[in-house]
């Protein structure tokens, strides 16, 4: 048994290498990903058309239920008894663009399309294809890390505008189970509804889903051998990303609600 | 048209062999077969205390929060800053800490039980558990639940701890607007103990979704190490699903009715 003092020095030391490699691959994607040749054209389309098939169902159902319950659900509820339920479509902007609709695109992206992979580099890495399209001369991180990295950050753009209409969708459905008219709901939603919020919650979104792809992409192609490697890198994949996803979710908002006052006026 | 039938089909079949292995894992506890492993069962739970709970409370922090953020500034925006502790309240105790939890059971718990349990799977682990005459289902999915069921109440609580705390360092110390006395009168008085209660059951349901889930995809891995890397990212489709879902009735059937808060009559 090693000391404590030991193993928490040596588990804070492979953090920092396992951030310092993600760094390093990010650099490179983004380096590779703009000087030619372009010869991922074909493999970005399939990963985009591959990551939409995976997650649209689970999108849908995650998003509504997400903003049913927290802003749908319990902001009702409080907003009620003041007998301002016209509130709602207010709030609804507030919670569901600014913060629900990109949160929980990236936790289904990370968890559905980020998971298969990591699954699916890490079976080329333990089946040495990886090493064999070295030995060929072909690139991996341009082939294969750049396609995933770009259709990752358009997905979860894309699936963050779908997120809202479902998660307005679900505002809907609580303002109708109050037999209140949607009227005020839309008065209100589209006097607070901002072009800022809009593109900071897809700027927003873009950055979770290049997150999402080097977490991924990273633990895939550092897969270990044995029969538990690449569930193990799944495993750590995720964890990764959900964290990273919560940490930069923090800086982003504060950040933009710091600079931008204009977003904390209610009108 | 046929391929959509079959497509239904297939479904309808995984889900009732996944029912069928609730019953049988819920079974084994609840006849008390479980407790022939009491010591592993035991084991389990000092692994989910020691590997799991931090990473989790991690994820509760950083969302506690973002609460108080966003709590902050949307009291700010109706020119009350003083009633950020009712904002803060119920997004902690009621919704958020429940998802972050769900979510970060499935990440960290759910997914280590698929790759450790379909790594046994595929290198004949299990059969060689069931050829000794230890039946494997209990020893190593009964155990599992049981041993989640022992301790995830009071890591749940932590965790609530956790993100109340990383709520009022956002309201308080970082955005500063209101003083920790006025923060705690309006914050305590929006929450009760039947709310953490209610809030426990959404968090216990979720985690034992997480496991038995976990424990389902391991234990009927198959196809060398590839397809316990699948199976691992296919867990977590589910869990996503049926963490959401829990969270969405949890909250109508608790709150829809009754919101629970001082104001008014």
């Amino acid at each position: 048994m090693q000391p404590v003092a030991q193993r928490a020095a040596s588990a804070t030391f492979e953090f920092a290498e396992t951030v310092g490699s993600m760094g390093l691959l990010t650099a490179r994607t983004m380096a590779s990903a703009v000087t030619p040749p372009y010869p991922y054209g074909r493999e970005f389309l399939a990963q985009f058309l591959f990551a939409v098939r995976l997650c649209w169902f689970p999108m849908i159902i995650a998003s509504v239920a997400f903003t049913y319950g927290p802003a749908g659900v319990q902001a009702a509820g409080f907003l009620n008894l003041f007998g301002a339920l016209d509130r709602l479509g207010g709030l609804f902007v507030l919670t569901v663009v600014r913060e629900f609709a990109p949160l929980v695109t990236a936790i289904v992206i990370a968890g559905v399309a980020g998971t298969a992979i990591t699954a699916d580099l890490g079976a080329r890495k333990i089946r040495e294809e990886l090493d064999a399209l070295q030995v060929l001369g072909v690139d991996p991180v341009k082939n294969l890390v750049v396609p995933r990295f770009l259709a990752l950050m358009l997905v979860t753009a894309l699936f963050n505008i779908y997120a809202l209409i479902f998660g307005t969708f679900g505002g809907v459905l609580v303002t109708l189970q109050y037999d209140a008219p949607l009227g005020p709901f839309w008065a209100t939603y589209f006097d607070n509804a901002t072009v800022t919020e809009l593109w900071a919650s897809l700027i927003k979104t873009t950055v979770f889903g290049g997150i999402i792809a080097i977490v991924c992409c990273y633990k895939g192609m550092t897969a270990k051998g044995g029969p538990e490697g690449v569930g193990r890198a799944v495993n750590e994949a995720v964890v990764m990303a959900f964290m990273g996803i919560g940490a930069f979710n923090y800086v982003f908002t504060q950040a933009l609600l710091a600079t931008t006052p204009e977003l904390t006026v209610v009108r | 048209m046929s391929f959509a039938l079959e497509w239904a089909r297939l479904w309808v079949v995984s889900f009732g062999r996944f029912l069928q292995f609730v019953g049988r894992v819920v079974g084994s506890i609840y006849s008390g077969k479980v407790l022939g492993f009491f010591g592993e069962a035991l084991r389990q739970a000092g692994i989910l205390i020691l590997g799991s709970s931090l990473i989790v409370f991690g994820l509760v922090f950083v969302l506690g929060l973002q609460c108080g953020i966003e709590g902050a500034y949307a009291a700010r925006t109706v020119g009350a800053p003083y009633v950020s502790g009712a904002i803060t309240a119920l997004c902690d105790l009621r919704e958020i800490t429940p998802y972050a939890f769900g979510y970060m059971m499935a990440a960290k718990v759910g997914t280590g039980m698929v790759a450790e349990l379909g790594s046994m799977r595929i290198s004949d682990e299990v059969d060689a558990l069931d050829a000794m005459g230890i039946n494997s289902l209990i020893y190593l999915c009964g155990t599992r639940l049981l041993g989640m069921w022992m301790i995830i109440p009071f890591v749940y609580i932590g965790a609530i701890a956790v993100g109340f705390i990383g709520s009022y360092i956002a309201v308080v110390l970082q955005i500063g607007e209101v003083s920790a006395g006025g923060y705690f009168e309006i914050f305590w008085s929006f929450q009760d103990p039947v709310d953490l209660l209610y809030s426990t059951i959404k968090g216990m349901a979720m985690a034992t979704l997480v496991v038995i889930v976990g424990c389902y995809y391991g234990y009927h891995a198959s196809g060398g190490p590839v397809g316990v890397g699948t199976a691992t990212a296919k867990s977590m489709v589910a869990n996503i699903l049926g963490v959401h879902a829990i969270g969405m009735l949890g909250t109508q059937i608790f709150w829809g009715g009754n919101p629970r808060s001082p104001i008014g009559g």
